[in-house]
């Protein structure tokens, strides 16, 4: 995977080139605008993330040129503002995503492998996921570990699948929250915590392997080995 | 005046305006000036034709019923003497010498019968010879020997001959010489006075704008306290006075809640950052490796508590100034209740408290939905960080007067009397509380920047009752707060 990373703070940049390295992804990095539209135009890219606050334009006009000259790539955008521009709406809306700074590493990469899945031709969708010897059925809205019917409610179904589909990595828990909520807030309690907990309490039953592990400070994390 | 101070009043708009009012004003007295000139001019010629006229009538009959005898010249003569003495607009310094009028009879052949005059009548026969003058109608002579023309009326008698009465046009010329003068020394009078009447009222109402200009050129380098000097006067300029004054009071204003919220997010932000530097530091120092993990991971907890207080006491000191932007979209608040109550539900029971929603189903406001959804949040984070376990919090949507009315209750302790009046002030917390003071005042920012209102009261039986207003229908704030 070619990633073009567009960010003019070098501390933040080195340090992003670094992790999507080992996470996988070819980097390209680029400090400004100018810069940025040169290597996007000698090769292609599969995604891109753009700073908003570059040194010679304004990041939304640079995805907007890009978009002009035929980059069809999806676009990651980092803000450091706190409000969400109405122009960073209308790019989310076209099947762009923004994320806003600080954020978790882990956020970036789940929100890079979104866009990537978003924009490949959808896989089939299978009805069914499983997880070593965890299972889920989409259509009858059922899980089971080692064959038994886990007792789950709804939402605690919802919140499983989200950790099965993302199973093996880390997911934080703004993202629960967005994904399993449909909200982005930021709560001073540990509601989400208490999610997990009653529904590790399901999963990871009396003498079976732990599943769902914690990463303090990050997130959580459902084992796939 | 110095040739420094000239230069700036040249250029000067009040030089301008006046240069351009006087043209104008100039242009229109001249052309006043000019009409009446012209006026009296032809009132005059006319009064010395009729005059001449009359005159030439009178001689014409004198001379006609005059014997042809050796009195004839006499008699004509005498009445052309005297008639020459009642000459209208004579000079009466001129004297007894009367060279302004001429009494002529030439015969049908041509030449000189009877000469009263000065001089010998001669060149002025030869002139009126030289025009043809129809009788009854005065027309204009230039005699030679003579500087001014004379104005000549005649009239034809029985015996063929006829008789010329010319009256010089000198006095008629001098009166209108001096009116002349006199109008253009009054022109000049009026130009002069209405150009500096305009100048110096247009340079005294520009005067306040300059003052103006002078204050507001002020304000910045020293400070933004200083105000433009306002007028007595309730006209344009005063407005704009007044229009600054209060465009100074808004910037006033919003600076110094800028300096106020620099001042406690810097205040703010010491202590965390104090003490995430110093568990990173920690894990420096400190030997195993599990030690590490575990400063680290506090320092990032730290850190995120640390962002969200950022952002959320932005959004607070910015809907306190009315800046905070709204994307607003249909909210259904039912709906959203029900989602929180599913995302808190598992933290509430497992404290031992019981929420309970009250609704009528759905009920849509327009509402900035990330905003709502951390409002609602920050009200459920505060309900299960400050009531006692076993308690039950009870809410109930419903519409009231185009509003919807949000209202939490419990039966908890209550709030502190002592904080009841400050709840909504940023930084303002119980004794026991552990939060940073931004929650609540948080929640009335948001209800706020929507055009709602957030009220706090104890319940009767005890316990602490939140009531939230939001308007359904989009109302723009400023409306709100211009009511």
């Amino acid at each position: 995977m070619r990633l073009l990373l567009v960010e003019d703070e070098i501390d933040i940049q080195s340090f992003l080139q670094r992790s999507l390295e080992e996470a996988g992804y070819e980097v390209e990095a680029a400090s400004d605008g100018k810069t940025a539209e040169r290597i996007a135009m000698e090769d292609p890219f599969d995604i891109l993330i753009v700073d908003l606050g570059l040194p010679d334009q304004d990041g939304i006009t640079l995805i907007l040129k890009l978009r002009q000259l035929g980059v069809s790539a999806p676009v990651l955008i980092l803000s450091a503002r706190r409000s969400v521009d109405d122009r960073v709406c209308g790019l989310e809306q076209g099947g762009d995503d923004y994320l806003t700074k600080p954020f978790a590493l882990a956020e970036l990469l789940a929100r890079l492998r979104n866009l990537l899945k978003r924009n490949s031709p959808a896989a089939s969708e299978s009805t069914r996921l499983r997880v070593l010897d965890l299972e889920l059925d989409l259509l009858r809205r059922e899980a089971t570990r080692s064959g038994q019917i886990l007792q789950l409610t709804p939402q605690e179904f919802v919140l499983l699948e989200y950790l099965c589909r993302n199973a093996g990595r880390v997911v934080t828990r703004s993202m629960i929250l967005d994904k399993v909520w449909g909200m982005r807030i930021q709560p001073d309690t540990n509601v989400v915590d208490v999610h997990i907990y009653r529904l590790r309490g399901k999963v990871d039953g009396q003498g079976q392997k732990p599943l769902i592990r914690t990463l303090r400070g990050v997130g959580y994390v459902l084992k796939d080995r | 005046m110095s040739s420094k101070t000239v230069k700036p009043i040249l250029h000067s708009a009040a030089w301008r305006i006046s240069l351009r009012a006087t043209l104008a004003f100039a242009c229109g007295t001249m052309l006043v000036f000019i009409f009446l000139h012209r006026f009296v001019a032809s009132d005059i010629q006319r009064r010395s034709d009729a005059w001449l006229s009359g005159e030439v009538k009178v001689l014409g009959d004198v001379a006609e019923q005059t014997p042809k005898n050796a009195l004839y010249d006499r008699v004509v003569g005498e009445v052309a003497e005297l008639v020459s003495k009642e000459v209208p607009n004579k000079d009466s310094s001129a004297g007894a010498t009367n060279d302004s009028v001429f009494f002529l009879q030439a015969n049908g052949d041509g030449s000189l019968m009877l000469w009263v005059g000065a001089g010998s009548g001669v060149p002025n026969l030869k002139a009126i010879q030289a025009v043809r003058i129809v009788p009854g109608s005065p027309s204009d002579l230039r005699v030679q020997g003579f500087e001014v023309p004379f104005r000549v009326a005649s009239t034809r008698i029985n015996d063929g001959s006829s008789i010329y009465l010319g009256l010089s046009e000198r006095d008629e010329l001098r009166v209108l010489r001096s009116l002349l003068l006199r109008f253009v020394l009054l022109w000049l009078l009026l130009v002069f006075l209405g150009f500096s009447i305009v100048f110096f009222t247009t340079k005294r109402m520009l005067s306040h704008v300059q003052r103006m200009t002078e204050a507001a050129s002020r304000i910045g380098h020293t400070d933004l306290s200083a105000r433009v000097p306002i007028t007595a006067r309730n006209d344009e300029v005063g407005n704009l006075a007044l229009t600054l004054n209060h465009m100074l009071d808004r910037i006033e204003i919003s600076m110094h809640q800028l300096h106020t919220i620099t001042d406690s997010l810097a205040h703010d932000l010491r202590s965390p950052l104090t003490a995430i530097r110093g568990k990173l530091e920690m894990s420096l120092l400190s030997g195993s490796q599990s030690d590490h993990s575990e400063q680290i991971v506090s320092a990032i907890e730290e850190l995120d508590h640390l962002t969200d207080f950022l952002n959320k006491s932005l959004d607070v000191a910015e809907a306190k100034a009315d800046a905070l932007r709204l994307n607003r979209v249909p909210v259904d608040l039912d709906k959203l209740l029900r989602i929180m109550i599913d995302l808190y539900e598992p933290s509430m029971s497992g404290k031992g408290l019981q929420i309970r929603l009250h609704s009528g189903g759905p009920l849509i406001v327009q509402a900035d939905a990330a905003l709502i959804h951390r409002m609602i949040a920050n009200l459920f984070d505060n309900e299960l960080k400050h009531i006692p376990s076993a308690c039950t919090v009870n809410l109930r949507l419903s519409v009231e007067e185009n509003t919807a009315l949000l209202l939490l209750e419990d039966d908890g302790p209550g709030f502190d009397p002592e904080v009841l009046p400050h709840l909504f002030e940023r930084r303002i917390k119980g004794s026991k509380s552990t939060g940073h003071g931004l929650g609540l005042a948080f929640v009335d920012a948001v209800a706020r920047a929507h055009g709602g209102t957030v009220a706090a009261t104890n319940c009767e039986a005890g316990g602490a009752r939140l009531a939230v207003n939001l308007p359904l229908l989009a109302i723009s704030v400023g409306q709100v707060v211009a009511s």
